[in-house]
């Protein structure tokens, strides 16, 4: 699993194992793990050390640290063994919601052992540390107030963004496994492996185009990244797959291709057209004794590249295993990419499937 | 020379049949008796051609390799079979299981060859707890033997099956014919389409008409204006899945 781009690309990897991973995790760490305690502690220390450095220049330094790393180790301990103890309610929360129930409980943690500071101490022992400024319980209060509100912010927004990328790197490992799990559906692989050994003897010539087209598909699905190719290249692509499916097929596959409209330097993400055909044929044209034409259209509308496919299907038939892995992994692949500007639409009625791409247009 | 051993080679891609035509072709002792592309076709041949063995793919659209074996099991001197699959895991773990025998394309020579001498007949109750085509659902078609060959007749133009004596009346858009098939089997596999009515009536949802009140009881008239009386006891069941109570 750990190098999915290269390592195994033909193995098995169970959907159910790829898809666990996609649970809603929060975006603040565990705090009651000994490594984050640590962490916290590390962090109070250098943050006592600042504030030692900014408030004494000329006072005696050591003993001020050790009062201010007392008063903020404590402040920071509590703060995560609080959310340690929220943290299954803090879970469930959106991180808006989450965010600010954590302000709260910080400036109330730090608000209690503030006043209780005061009181323990008898004020002059902790405000004595700052000289020069006026020795009233309420400026300690709010001055502390504003310092954890700062370093929470800045935490809090520290955790978001490196909890944002962690999911996005995981969101893209796991749409390259699909996508390979996808292109390199066995079934195709061994049947066009079938054809290529009956073509060898009787159709010598055949047989070395599709081990050429088939070594071309290869190819581009280990190259798959989501780096955008041009439509023209995605389309050869789609028509060297079509070339070996006819092999088999021979009549039973019809495919109607209208996609002179698209200009060919339009840039799509690899590996959007041909997995659709693949779907088609597998689900569609297959399972039919008869088979059908799958249509393939193209069509710039409206600053936007709109690609539908469509299929007869087989409506007694049961669906095959897999139907909408395919599907997904590419709307994945478009979100990703394009956000709200891309979609990934399927309808069927009387017998026919029909699925429509939308990208916005790249030249 | 008349030992020559004769097989009949169903799949769906050209390309396949090819190959194991000529593949059976240069083994000794073994001759190619005809191709098919499709299970329906196969079961015609293979009453015709009395081949010893079938190669049969898993796989194929409209009747899959597995219900054409089944019909296979009904000819009067049924073919040993032996699924060929490209790659149907589930297919492949259940024929492992139950000894039955498969070979993986592209087959080899040898694996062939093996394959082919000691192939044996399979029977329905070693098919019986196959997938049923692999993806492709349920059998399709009920298949009655009319002398020595086998009629298919699809499960859709199926009005009722009537229990007799010894065997079982199935009444359909274009006949009837007798099947030696029990009609509780046939009651649990299609439970999906039809109901019980009576004792020894199982009826097909689809060609169901009218439900009618005759004198102290009831009874179903089917499209086609045949009747058939339905006994008290399935009365509740056969309303709930009219959907009228």
């Amino acid at each position: 699993m750990s190098r999915p781009g290269v390592a195994e690309p033909l193995s098995a990897i169970p959907a159910s194992t790829v898809r666990q991973e996609v649970e809603v995790e929060s975006f603040l760490p565990d705090f009651c793990q000994p490594r984050m305690v640590f962490a916290v502690v590390l962090i109070s220390e250098l943050l006592a050390v600042v504030f030692a450095l900014v408030r004494v220049p000329d006072g005696p330094f050591w003993p001020s640290l050790g009062f201010i790393s007392l008063f903020v180790q404590w402040l920071g301990l509590t703060g995560a063994a609080l959310l340690c103890v929220a943290r299954p309610r803090l879970a469930r929360l959106r991180v808006a919601e989450a965010s600010a129930t954590v302000f709260a409980l910080l400036m109330l943690n730090t608000a209690v052992f503030s006043l209780l500071a005061v009181e323990v101490a008898g004020g002059e022992a902790v405000l004595g540390i700052v000289p020069g400024l006026p020795a009233s319980s309420w400026t300690f209060l709010l001055r502390n107030e504003a310092i954890c509100v700062i370093v929470t912010a800045l935490l809090l927004r520290y955790f978001y963004v490196s909890h944002e990328w962690r999911r996005h790197v995981r969101a893209e490992t796991r749409s390259r496994i699909e996508a390979l799990q996808a292109r390199m559906r066995p079934h195709f692989l061994f049947n066009t492996m079938n054809t290529i050994a009956a073509l060898t003897r009787s159709e010598p010539a055949t047989a070395e185009r599709a081990v050429e087209d088939l070594a071309d598909l290869l190819r581009a699905t280990l190259k798959a990244s989501d780096r955008p190719v041009c439509f023209a290249e995605e389309l050869e692509l789609t028509r060297v797959y079509a070339r070996i499916e006819a092999l088999r097929l021979g009549e039973r596959l019809r495919i109607d291709w209208d996609v002179g409209g698209v200009p060919p330097n339009a840039r799509i993400p690899s590996l959007t057209l041909q997995p659709l055909l693949e779907n088609a044929i597998y689900h569609g044209i297959e399972p039919l004794p008869a088979g059908g034409a799958v249509v393939v259209r193209g069509r710039v509308d409206g600053g936007q590249l709109v690609i539908t496919l469509s299929n007869p299907v087989d409506p007694e038939a049961a669906a095959r295993p897999g139907h909408r892995q395919a599907l997904d992994n590419l709307r994945e692949r478009v979100r990703l990419a394009y956000g709200e500007r891309g979609s990934v639409e399927t309808e069927s009625d009387a017998g026919q499937f029909r699925v429509t791409v939308r990208l916005p247009l790249e030249t | 020379m008349s030992a020559l051993r004769e097989v009949l080679i169903v799949d769906d891609e050209p390309p396949a049949r090819e190959r194991l035509e000529r593949l059976v072709g240069e083994l000794d002792g073994w001759h190619v008796a005809g191709t098919c592309a499709s299970g329906v076709e196969a079961i015609e041949q293979a009453a015709r051609l009395k081949p010893n063995v079938v190669l049969l793919d898993v796989r194929m659209p409209g009747m899959s390799g597995i219900e054409t074996a089944r019909h296979l099991c009904g000819l009067e001197i049924p073919p040993a079979v032996i699924f060929t699959t490209a790659y149907d895991q589930y297919a492949i773990d259940a024929f492992e299981a139950r000894a039955v025998g498969y070979l993986l394309k592209p087959v080899r020579r040898e694996r062939l060859e093996s394959a082919l001498s000691y192939a044996s007949r399979v029977s329905t109750a070693l098919l019986d707890g196959l997938p049923r085509g692999s993806g492709a659902g349920p059998r399709r078609h009920i298949a009655a033997r009319v002398r020595d060959e086998l009629r298919l007749i699809p499960i859709k133009e199926i009005q009722y099956f009537r229990a007799e004596q010894k065997y079982v009346t199935v009444r359909h858009l274009r006949g009837e014919d007798v099947i030696d098939e029990p009609l509780k089997s046939l009651e649990d596999e299609l439970a999906d389409q039809f109901v019980r009515i009576h004792r020894s009536v199982l009826v097909s949802l689809l060609h169901v008409d009218a439900l009618e009140k005759r004198g102290d009881g009831y009874a179903l008239r089917l499209r086609g204006g045949e009747t058939l009386p339905v006994s008290r006891r399935q009365l509740t069941e056969l309303k709930r899945r009219l959907g009228i109570g």
